[in-house]
């Protein structure tokens, strides 16, 4: 078992958090709001330091001539702060038109190449690339499934007839895909629970590898 | 009550507590099982061991403490490849959370290497806005990052003297927890051409397929079970070798829970016919 | 015209500039373009920072009110001065700011996060019902998936005109073929669709992201 008085506050705050499976209780809830405390205490001090000091008062301490115009950065930043107070919130549209926006324009390139050209470019290449019968039957089938799929989610036209078929056998890739995606997620959940227990067996009590 | 409507109340505690006993049970009796590499992780172990001594990499340690547990094991495994192999690792992380987990990990697989920091790796911390700063670093590391994660000027670095941009980046390794590395392979695989690997949590690995399939990302670890394939293929047994006993079980009983709660309800279907 | 119709110009500006020097390889674009993205992230860095201060004025207020869970917001008020205190005068690199992230927020953010595992557990014993053929086959594929993707997937199979067909290659057949093509038609769609929105937040057809209406941009 560990002396270290920093590991038994940890793993008696690790009990409170799972003493929500039994049902919800102060205990929990206590732990609950110290986690969103001190969550939002790190993340705004990690905000104003990486995004403040180093993207602005650095560059600008250290190069007035070449950084100068980084200001305006800060400027469009301040503003955004006038949506605490309700007469000047409309001060902020410009803080988000620029965010929003300037997101928008450098993402549809970039998304239209690797989201989409790339991904048809993939199901269109992979009966070429195959190397066994078995490959080009998998390579078919996943091209196959690939425009029954989006078949499935064109929806300005009916699905009747041969877009019927098609959409109901989407349908079917679509239902083995949230099967698999269902497996993996249970892998996931149960990963994360494996490193608590470690850390309460482990480290805590010293039991076990 | 009938054997079918017992099975279809199961109390929730019970599940629990079976859940518990599950994943308890290999970490204080540990199970050893064999473990076959697969064909996404063979790729993804190929690009580091392509990599030579003194190659740039970029790791990007993209995740926060709620899933740790999935990706810290391959992180560990792949910063000990990479320095084992004296490559010159440039790290940083676009989630504030993970400046707390990227610094240990770096500072404990720098002292078991015997790496100095400015010369053999360099933390550069983390930044905001995820899609600018890919972006910018495809023109600029030292302009993306002026200091690094400990207030240090980067054109002081040493690592960083001849490596400034993805052009001078062998290879991009994305441990990631979320979507970002789709992000990465858009923006600086996309624009910029850097060629990547990932590794990912079970829930976005599943995603990655197509990227993996269609070359824009060339190997991916999936969750733990892909962290104990690369630990297996290094000959470094670590957390994801030892946490596979839990995650079998856990398995287990889950789909004998599905099972069950079927079985309840075709029962329970049969008796209202 | 300060109000709803600059800022929409200002969008459709920044918006035009960013997709249009995608394709310029021109120093001039190049140095505009690196300004707007150094740009961005102090904009994000203060939106961040803003988030965190909404959520301290609305405890204050619980607390300001004595409403019945007051002392909760309290909890969270002091934790979150405490940290940002033990970050002003201790530094961000040792000491309390690090000991309050290594023992506090990482595990306990990890232990919130391993509770789903038991609600899986559950929601799968409760809500997985075979009642349909598409419901049993995601069923099918989940389990396969599940057992294939540990280390008992490969001792669990059959011998196939002297192949080894294991309950592992069947997985990894699962995802790489029809699990692929679902999700890649997925990521087709939602990418065309996210091509659009974006190009409609360019075109100041789409202002709801601003707090304005289409059409009049009265305000929402």
């Amino acid at each position: 078992m560990s002396h270290d008085p920093s590991i038994w506050i940890t793993a008696l705050l690790t009990l409170a958090i799972f003493s929500f499976l039994w049902r919800e209780n102060p205990v929990f809830r206590f732990a609950e709001h110290l986690l969103v405390g001190v969550s939002a205490g790190y993340y705004v001090v990690q905000y104003f330091y990486s995004g403040v000091v180093k993207k602005l008062i650095v560059p600008v301490e250290q190069n007035f001539a070449a950084n100068g115009l980084l200001i305006f950065g800060g400027v469009l930043g301040l503003l955004m702060f006038a949506r605490l107070w309700r007469r000047l919130a409309w001060l902020a549209r410009y803080p988000i038109a620029f965010y929003v926006a300037a997101g928008a324009g450098y993402f549809i390139p970039s998304i239209l190449e690797a989201n989409v050209l790339k991904q048809i470019g993939g199901t269109l290449t992979a009966p070429a690339a195959a190397a066994t019968p078995f490959a080009l039957f998998s390579a078919v089938v996943m091209a196959a499934g690939v425009l029954a799929s989006l078949v499935y989610f064109y929806f300005s036209v009916e699905h009747r007839g041969a877009v019927g078929v098609v959409s109901r056998a989407g349908i079917l890739f679509l239902m083995i895909g949230f099967g698999a995606s269902f497996g993996y997620t249970v892998m996931g959940r149960i990963t994360l629970l494996i490193g608590r227990f470690q850390f309460l067996f482990r480290d805590w009590l010293g039991l076990g590898l | 009550m009938s054997l079918g409507a017992r099975l279809a109340r199961v109390d929730r505690r019970l599940i629990f507590l079976l859940m518990t006993l599950a994943v308890a049970g290999p970490i204080l009796i540990p199970i050893k099982l064999p473990i076959i590499v697969s064909k996404e992780v063979e790729d993804f172990y190929r690009e580091i061991e392509a990599l030579s001594p003194g190659d740039h990499v970029l790791l990007a340690i993209d995740y926060e403490p709620d899933v740790m547990a999935e990706l810290s094991p391959m992180s560990e495994a792949v910063l000990d490849r990479l320095f084992a192999k004296d490559t010159k690792i440039v790290a940083l992380t676009l989630y504030p959370g993970g400046v707390g987990i990227a610094q240990g990990l770096l500072e404990e697989a720098a002292a078991r290497h015997g790496k100095t920091y400015g010369e053999d790796y360099v933390f550069l911390g983390y930044n905001p806005d995820y899609s600018g700063t890919m972006l910018r670093l495809g023109e600029s590391i030292k302009a993306t990052y002026p200091t690094d994660q400990f207030g240090r000027d980067t054109r002081d670095l040493p690592i960083l003297r001849d490596c400034d941009a993805y052009r001078d980046l062998s290879l991009l390794v994305s441990i990631c927890g979320s979507q970002l590395s789709e992000f990465w392979a858009a923006y600086a695989g996309g624009r910029y051409g850097q060629r990547m690997v990932s590794g990912n949590t079970a829930v976005q690995a599943i995603l990655i397929y197509p990227f993996y399939q269609s070359g824009q990302i060339k190997g991916f670890l999936g969750g733990l079970k892909g962290a104990a394939e690369y630990e297996t293929r290094i000959q470094r047994p670590g957390q994801g070798v030892r946490g596979m006993g839990s995650q079998t079980a856990g398995h287990v009983v889950i789909v004998l829970l599905v099972l069950v709660g079927n079985a309840g309800y075709l029962a329970a279907r049969r008796r209202r016919a | 015209m300060l109000q709803r119709s600059l800022p929409i110009f200002f969008a459709g500006l920044v918006g035009i500039f960013m997709a249009v020097q995608y394709f310029v390889l021109h120093p001039g674009m190049a140095r505009i373009y690196n300004l707007v993205l150094d740009w961005k992230q102090v904009v994000f860095a203060c939106t961040l920072m803003l988030g965190v201060f909404s959520l301290i004025r609305f405890h204050w207020r619980k607390i300001a009110r004595r409403t019945a869970d007051a002392f909760y917001s309290l909890v969270v008020v002091i934790s979150c001065s405490i940290t940002v205190l033990a970050a002003a005068v201790f530094g961000t690199e040792t000491g309390p700011y690090t000991w309050l992230y290594d023992r506090v927020q990482a595990p306990m953010q990890a232990t919130m996060f391993s509770l789903l595992a038991y609600f899986v557990a559950s929601a799968s014993y409760r809500a997985f019902r075979a009642r349909s053929v598409h419901a049993t086959l995601l069923l099918l594929a989940g389990a396969v998936v599940m057992l294939g993707r540990v280390p008992t997937g490969d001792l669990i199979g059959f011998e196939l005109h002297g192949q080894r067909v294991s309950l592992a290659s069947i997985a990894a057949w699962i995802l790489d073929t029809p699990n692929l093509a679902a999700k890649r038609g997925i990521l087709i769609g939602v990418g065309l669709g996210m091509i659009s929105t974006s190009l409609r937040i360019i075109l100041g057809i789409e202002r709801a992201y601003l707090g304005l209406s289409r059409g009049t941009g009265a305000d929402i």
